[in-house]
């Protein structure tokens, strides 16, 4: 076991970060918003911690701990400019924030050090601390996805007239998903480069969005478990499809490929597809609701109009809607 | 506006206090006036409707009402105080619950889920303090995990019993015909525990067994505690059968009121709904 652990901590390690990284993504896809804001703040929290430890000779929890507090801030503020935009914008406006990121960081001079990014970050961190943090936070959000929170966040996603009429602030509903993303994101930039020792413009660009999307998408998108499957898979595949030499990245995007088109609720999808399949085969039949009589049509003069409502009569057998009822059912 | 005003049990001759009052409410979209104009008082204990043809402006009122459409002017008094300014979400603190014109359950939770949702937003005005029946451990793991469903709250085992729902608490919307997914909107809304029930065409696209049945389950709620129901529907002998005074409108105005069966005897009721053309041939 510990020959296992200690040949493949980098792996572990990767996983870890890969994990949370994927929940800061996943987390405001659960309450709707279309947001990649998570891996911005993985670079801010990343290069935050560094320079804290760098220039501050910071322990490395109180390091990690500020930045993550620094990223949640970020995340609140930007989602109080671009929360109102929805969709694809808001998709498209996050990312250009990612891509700001990493402009930034190259062009940050000696603060920054530009394209070769920062280096001989050496802090006190440890695994155990590593692993406390990830179960904290993976804890966290297991909790949020239960009880009054976890109902509360599927009617913000799935329906926000119905979430307002139930009592619930969609928009801070909505800012909150802003903070826990950037929260998640920087706690998993300020980890890697804890582990890491090194932090540079290239492992915060567009690929790390890549892989965050495909995570959730593989492993499903609507549950932390979808987290967990998808940051194991995209963290250990690279090295066991090795095997396959210059072909990897082929296998590596027919993979994705097959599993968005086949499972697009992701592999959590058919665990859960699953489930209530056997509960539905377990459960006893309940008994229809009661169904009353059918009401007389005694007012079937009054649906004709005052041309054969005064005789009170009516040609239509009983129960069975008249072809004069023009007022009976939509209009 | 031609409204009628000698009709006789007119709710507005009585003296009780008003849960809901309009005045002169008016929702303007560029220049269609989908709501022009309309004055009315809801007394509490009553079954209030609101007919008229597609398009007449119905929808857009319980909108208005509930604050999910923005009013071009006129006020909202509920029990009195004016509510024009207050927040959508707000509402269900005052006693305002409602269902939707077309289904809107949420998928992944299950019936009990979905009527918990109601009952949780009753926080601020007392019941909503009631907690659901304490499991053992291993039960409330099981409700965790999702291997097996929590008990429900008492108000949410009310509103299920209510509506006739028992058996059903564990299925998932998509599980259910349409009639019972309407009983599940209609027992989400009770567990809010609401002074006001708005009601968008909860009979839409039922056969007739089950509009009885949803027009029984409302009268039978009448006796809830003063409830006051708004309801809005186009079928008219559903109507008749379930109100006890109906508005009907037509382009965005209240045209007539009364008792159910005057109102729709109403000449210009009928030629809202079939025209004017009808009328004279007729």
């Amino acid at each position: 076991m510990s020959t296992w652990y200690f040949s493949n901590l980098v792996l572990i390690q990767a996983t870890l970060t890969g994990l949370v990284l994927a929940l800061s993504v996943q987390v405001p896809l659960r309450f709707g918003v279309f947001s990649f804001a998570g891996v911005g703040s993985y670079g801010i929290g990343a290069y935050a911690a560094a320079l804290l430890v760098i220039h501050q000779q910071m322990p490395a929890l109180a390091a990690i701990g500020l930045a993550v507090l620094i990223t949640a801030v970020i995340g609140l503020l930007l989602g109080l400019v671009i929360a109102r935009l929805a969709g694809l914008y808001l998709a498209m406006a996050t990312v250009a924030f990612d891509l700001i990121i990493g402009v930034i960081a190259t062009n940050g001079g000696t603060f920054t050090g530009s394209s070769t990014g920062l280096y001989g970050i050496l802090s006190d961190f440890t695994m155990p601390m590593m692993f406390t943090l990830t179960l904290i936070v993976l804890g966290l959000v297991v909790l949020s996805e239960h009880g009054k929170i976890g109902r509360r966040v599927h009617a913000v996603r799935d329906d926000i007239q119905l979430a307002a009429s139930a009592g619930i602030n969609v928009r801070r509903y909505r800012l909150v998903a802003f903070v826990v993303s950037g929260a998640l994101g920087g706690l998993a930039g300020s980890m890697n480069v804890m582990v890491r020792s090194t932090v540079g413009p290239l492992d915060i660009g567009f690929n790390l969005i890549v892989l965050a999307l495909t995570m959730i998408i593989v492993g499903g998108a609507m549950s932390w478990k979808g987290a967990v499957i998808g940051a194991i898979i995209f963290t250990w595949l690279p090295s066991l499809l090795e095997f396959v030499g210059k072909w990897q990245t082929l296998l590596y995007g027919i993979i994705v490929a097959v599993a968005a088109v086949l499972l697009p609720r992701g592999i959590h999808g058919v665990f859960v597809d699953l489930t209530r399949w056997v509960q539905r085969r377990r459960r006893k039949p309940a008994a229809p609701p009661p169904a009353e009589v059918a009401p007389e049509p005694d007012l079937e003069p009054l649906m004709t109009g005052p041309a054969t409502g005064a005789s009170g009569a009516s040609s239509s057998p009983q129960g069975t809607p008249s072809s004069t009822s023009l007022l009976r059912g939509k209009a | 506006m031609t409204v009628d005003q000698t009709q006789v049990g007119r709710p507005e001759e009585s003296s009780g206090a008003a849960v809901l009052e309009l005045r002169d409410v008016a929702v303007h979209f560029g220049g269609v006036k989908a709501v022009d104009g309309v004055t009315l008082r809801l007394e509490p204990g009553l079954i209030y409707g609101i007919i008229g043809p597609n398009g007449s402006g119905k929808t857009t009122l319980i909108g208005a009402i509930t604050r999910l459409t923005r009013l071009t002017r006129g006020d909202l008094l509920f029990d009195g105080s004016d509510y024009t300014a207050v927040r959508p979400d707000r509402l269900v603190n005052l006693g305002v619950a409602r269902t939707f014109q077309t289904v809107r359950l949420l998928p992944d939770l299950t019936v009990q889920q979905n009527i918990q949702l109601g009952a949780d937003a009753r926080t601020g005005r007392g019941a909503g303090k009631e907690a659901a029946p304490h499991g053992d451990l291993l039960s409330k793991l099981k409700g965790f995990s999702g291997l097996a469903a929590s008990p429900p709250s008492p108000a949410v085992a009310r509103a299920i019993e209510r509506t006739g729902l028992e058996g059903f608490e564990a299925y998932y919307p998509t599980e259910l015909s349409y009639g019972t997914q309407r009983r599940v909107e209609i027992a989400r809304a009770m567990a809010m525990n609401p002074r006001l029930l708005l009601l968008d065409e909860p009979t839409a696209g039922m056969n007739q067994a089950e509009r009885a049945e949803i027009s029984a389950l409302l009268r039978d709620m009448r006796s809830e505690g003063g409830l006051c129901q708004l309801l809005v529907e186009h079928d008219v002998q559903m109507m008749i059968d379930t109100c006890d005074y109906v508005f009907a409108m037509n382009t965005g105005k209240i045209i007539a009121e009364g008792e159910p069966r005057e109102v729709v005897q109403n000449p210009l009721v009928q030629e809202a709904y079939l025209g004017r053309k009808w009328r004279e041939h007729a």
